[in-house]
């Protein structure tokens, strides 16, 4: 007869050496599936659209060079929820009837265009009206998306095109961009210019009241500045106007 | 008191008892061929197979069931000189013992036996013939050409044995059986067939068509193996039966007792 306990204690060592494979390959299923789990969340899934989404490729991919620029089309985004059929395109006849400010604002880059009313086949789109100096600005309005390919422009093509629409459109947007691009760029006599010309379209913008103000004061018209400010704080009752009223006057 | 197992472990004790041979599919294809072979006009007929695959007892069901029919002789242990060899082919052939003090001369034996051809049939069943050396093995042969003694012989399968079954029988066998292991079916079959005959029905039905083959695959269908597990699971049984019964499950061997067993007979290891 055997002695059981050697033989019994033989088979439980046996058992374990016949389970390990088992307990390992657990285990790494088990890691396995912590990192897949902990990739899932840290991967940023966003950057892998591009293969699905073409819009936001081109986009991404493409250098934009100027900083209002970019600004701008942070607007479009905005203005893409709207209803496409609610804008309308600009037209020299709207234009020339003054009826600018009634109408919806239209998404600013480098070129508005204007079309011919006869053109119908153009309605509903935005068709850049003529060869810009800037290498190509393409924006196409589609029923969800707003559809952007910018490759590369430069600042001062980029201004001179907005001043151009601007005297095509009478768009304080456009108008408003330029004073403060060229306040930010320490160019005060073109911000005063701009923010004059902003002022006359819509009295009632305070941020160009105040970049016009500001102006003034950078080319040294101080009291004109003070004189022009409280006159409009005491308009418009604006705290922002009280602020700087109070600091140029320290 | 006596354990129901110690009954079940007795029938596993590995003998060549005619009376436990159990008629498996394989091995009535073998013996069928067996017998047919012998019926024809062959000088030799070479049984092989490897160790444990039923050689020696269906040799010996051979001659159990001819020996009324036929002159038929076993030689079960192989003579360990041709001087024993010869004594024994002497008394076989003559029917008379070797006078004391007196050697075969093995010429005068080979006429012998020509004069034998036509008279006599004379089979005679050498086990373990690879124990044999190839000199022995050759006056076999030149006796077996007098066509009155007809040999079959069982050879272990190796790879040295298949040299000797080569050199010494490739031209001159006529016929050859090979035994191969048991499948598992056939292996089921054993065991049940085994424990049945001898009233072990409980103990048949307890093992299983699983634990079947978890023991065909330690044994690899070897049927000496299968006795040897089979031997020392009814071993493990009977001294739990005996000592510890909560541990064992009479309607079913429990598997963690054929792994003991195959621990202990070096079938699995730690």
């Amino acid at each position: 007869m055997y002695d059981m306990k050697p033989l019994e204690e033989e088979w439980k060592l046996y058992q374990k050496k016949k389970k390990r494979p088992w307990f390992i390959a657990l285990g790494i299923g088990v890691l396995l599936t912590s990192i897949l789990v902990w990739q899932y969340k840290h991967i940023n899934f966003s950057k892998f659209t591009h293969f699905f989404e073409k819009d936001k490729t081109m986009v991404a991919s493409k250098e934009v060079k100027d900083v209002m620029l970019s600004s701008q089309i942070d607007r479009l985004q905005i203005y893409k929820k709207e209803p496409v059929l609610e804008t309308k395109p600009v037209t020299k006849d709207m234009v020339a009837k003054g009826s600018i400010d009634s109408m919806p604002i239209l998404p600013v880059v480098n070129d508005i265009p204007i079309i011919d009313e006869k053109r119908s086949d153009n309605i509903g789109k935005i068709v850049v009206s003529e060869k810009p100096k800037v290498k190509k600005v393409n924006i196409e309005v589609s029923r969800k998306k707003m559809h952007l390919d910018i490759i590369k422009t430069s600042t001062v093509s980029a201004y001179k095109d907005v001043e151009k629409r601007f005297y095509q459109s009478y768009d304080t947007d456009d108008s408003l961009f330029l004073a403060k691009s060229y306040y930010r760029k320490g160019e005060y006599k073109k911000a005063e210019f701009w923010s004059l010309q902003t002022n006359k379209i819509n009295s009632n913008i305070e941020d160009s009241w105040l970049i016009f103000v500001k102006s003034k004061m950078k080319l040294g018209h101080k009291n004109e500045a003070i004189r022009i400010l409280t006159s409009y704080a005491q308009k418009s009752n604006s705290s922002a106007a009280w602020n700087l009223l109070l600091q140029l006057k320290k | 008191m006596k354990s129901r197992y110690e009954a079940a472990k007795n029938v596993f004790v590995d003998s060549i008892d005619i009376d436990d041979y159990i008629e498996l599919s394989s091995s009535v294809a073998a013996y069928k061929q067996l017998e047919h072979s012998m019926q024809k006009p062959l000088k030799m007929i070479l049984l092989f197979g490897r160790p444990g695959t039923g050689k020696s007892i269906l040799l010996n069901r051979l001659q159990e069931k001819l020996k009324h029919q036929k002159e038929i002789y076993y030689f079960d242990t192989p003579a360990s000189n041709d001087k024993e060899f010869f004594h024994k082919l002497f008394k076989v052939l003559t029917k008379q013992d070797l006078p004391h003090n007196t050697e075969v001369n093995f010429s005068a034996l080979v006429n012998f036996c020509k004069n034998l051809r036509g008279k006599r049939e004379i089979l005679i069943l050498l086990d373990e013939a690879q124990m044999y050396g190839s000199e022995m093995m050759e006056k076999i042969r030149l006796i077996s050409d007098t066509r009155a003694v007809k040999f079959v012989v069982s050879l272990h399968k190796t790879d040295d044995e298949d040299l000797i079954a080569k050199e010494h029988f490739q031209s001159r066998i006529w016929e050859i059986i090979e035994l191969k292991n048991a499948t598992n079916a056939d292996q089921t079959a054993y065991v049940h067939k085994k424990l049945l005959k001898k009233n072990l029905f409980e103990i048949a039905n307890s093992i299983k068509e699983k634990d079947m083959k978890l023991i065909h695959a330690f044994t690899k269908g070897n049927f000496r193996e299968c006795n040897k597990i089979m031997f020392t699971i009814f071993e493990i049984c009977e001294y739990y039966d005996k000592n510890e019964p909560s541990k064992i499950n009479y309607e079913h061997i429990p598997q963690r007792i054929i792994e003991m067993a195959g621990l202990k007979l070096g079938y699995i290891h730690v």
